[in-house]
């Protein structure tokens, strides 16, 4: 049960208490309050961390820094209105619900490490860096996320934001499966951005959520694709390395024979949206 | 610990537990019963309220995180068009899932009086309702927008 709650206003008192007491931090809530009351969670602590004096959203050189307690709803609108990275757009809508969005974050996002976790997935296709404090580390993700639910971080530290790639030019897609529109977590998901030069890939990465202990993204093969021209063969290429490199669970949601074939089948269905044309 | 904020236009000022959720203090200190508890866990969105315009699960909040807020319930909407636009829609059942589904449509309606079918789907994706199907429900959204305008056609 909740004894203490704490609203720390700067990073040193924040970190201190987070030593002090190895209370959760929390911003929205939308996650830490559905384990605590499911049982999952037991803390006498919490700290709301809305009450620290942080920056804004901001763009600087080429990249788009969200710090803690920054919303959904603020990305979106911060995105919307800079015109950028429009497949942050696609990914966030589908996280949760509006009410979810008013509160949800995603550094709150980050912090769970879920393979499931959608915008999780988002910062490792833009190449995000988490910065932590009080520390100044800036560590990219897919090293600062070690499996589900387990990031590095010090006793100290906390998550002050995340830095992203700002991309022009990139024709992208994102699909995620599951049983209703809202409040989904995704049976498995994909996301993908490609940047040509005449038909041919000049930068490509392609990225699952719920198929791994982590999101799923291979830098190797992106590479080894380089200077390829872009057709369906390409992809069924690609849908069968990510077959073979997916290592999904059975749990309530989906089986993971059905999770594998749902890579397959998303890497070839994302080809299909994006270039031939025909929604399907 | 001592918190202060406005309920449906009222000042409050309340020494609340820590660990209670906003939607029990709500409730059973302040006798907002138009605040139902469906799910609990933020899937049902039956206990939707406003704070500071924007529509928020009020049992996944504390009540000590209303410190400082505005905070409208359907008992605090200075007008009954939405109700009486979920009425002429035939837009209710039960009733259970009303009073949230009626504060996700203000949400909206405070953002534009002009939805897209797509908007108004979007802006109640997180409210279920097991009575009615969704379609009357949109056509309540629909019509509420048309009478805040102040036109009265109906189609």
């Amino acid at each position: 049960m909740i004894k203490n709650y704490f609203r720390p206003s700067t990073i040193d008192e924040l970190s201190e208490l987070k030593i002090k007491t190895n209370g959760y931090l929390f911003s929205g809530g939308t996650d830490l309050f559905v384990k605590i009351r499911a049982g999952a969670i037991n803390t006498d602590t919490v700290i709301d961390t809305k009450y620290l004096e942080n920056e804004e959203l901001k763009i600087e050189n080429k990249k788009l820094f969200i710090p803690l307690n920054t919303t959904y709803t603020e990305l979106r609108k911060f995105i919307k209105a800079n015109q950028i990275n429009p497949i942050i757009e696609n990914i966030v809508k589908t996280i949760g619900s509006p009410m979810i969005r008013n509160r949800g974050t995603p550094v709150g996002n980050i912090a769970n490490a879920s393979p499931a976790g959608d915008f999780v997935l988002a910062s490792y296709l833009l190449n995000a860096s988490v910065i932590l404090k009080p520390s100044s580390k800036k560590i990219p993700v897919e090293e600062f996320i070690k499996g589900p639910g387990k990031i590095e971080l010090e006793k100290e530290e906390f998550i002050y934001g995340i830095e992203l790639e700002i991309l022009d030019d990139y024709k992208f897609y994102f699909e995620k499966v599951g049983r209703r529109n809202a409040m989904i977590i995704s049976i498995a998901s994909i996301g993908l951005l490609i940047k040509e030069d005449n038909e041919k890939i000049k930068d490509i990465r392609i990225a699952f959520g719920s198929v791994a202990p982590t999101i799923l993204r291979n830098k190797e093969i992106e590479k080894s694709l380089i200077g390829e021209k872009i057709d369906k063969n390409l992809f069924k290429y690609l849908a069968n390395e990510f077959f073979n490199l997916s290592s999904p669970i059975t749990d309530v949601r989906a089986s993971k024979e059905y999770r594998k074939q749902l890579v397959y089948n998303l890497t070839l269905k994302a080809y299909i949206n994006l270039y031939e044309k025909v929604v399907i | 610990m001592k918190i202060k904020f406005t309920l449906n236009g009222t000042l409050i000022e309340k020494d609340v537990p820590v660990n209670k959720r906003a939607i029990d203090f709500l409730r059973d200190d302040l006798g907002i019963l138009s605040i139902k508890e469906g799910c609990g866990e933020g899937e049902c969105g039956a206990c939707t309220i406003l704070v500071n315009g924007k529509n928020v699960h009020s049992c996944l909040m504390l009540a000590v995180e209303l410190d400082g807020k505005e905070v409208i319930t359907v008992e605090g909407l200075k007008d009954n068009v939405i109700q009486e636009a979920y009425v002429e829609a035939g837009a209710i059942q039960c009733g259970f899932c009303t009073p949230g589904f009626i504060i996700s449509t203000k949400a909206l309606l405070n953002e534009t009086l002009n939805p897209t079918p797509e908007e108004i789907k979007e802006a109640l994706e997180g409210n279920l309702c097991r009575c009615t199907g969704y379609v009357k429900i949109e056509k309540a959204v629909k019509l509420a927008a048309k009478m805040y305008k102040g036109s009265d056609s109906n189609d």
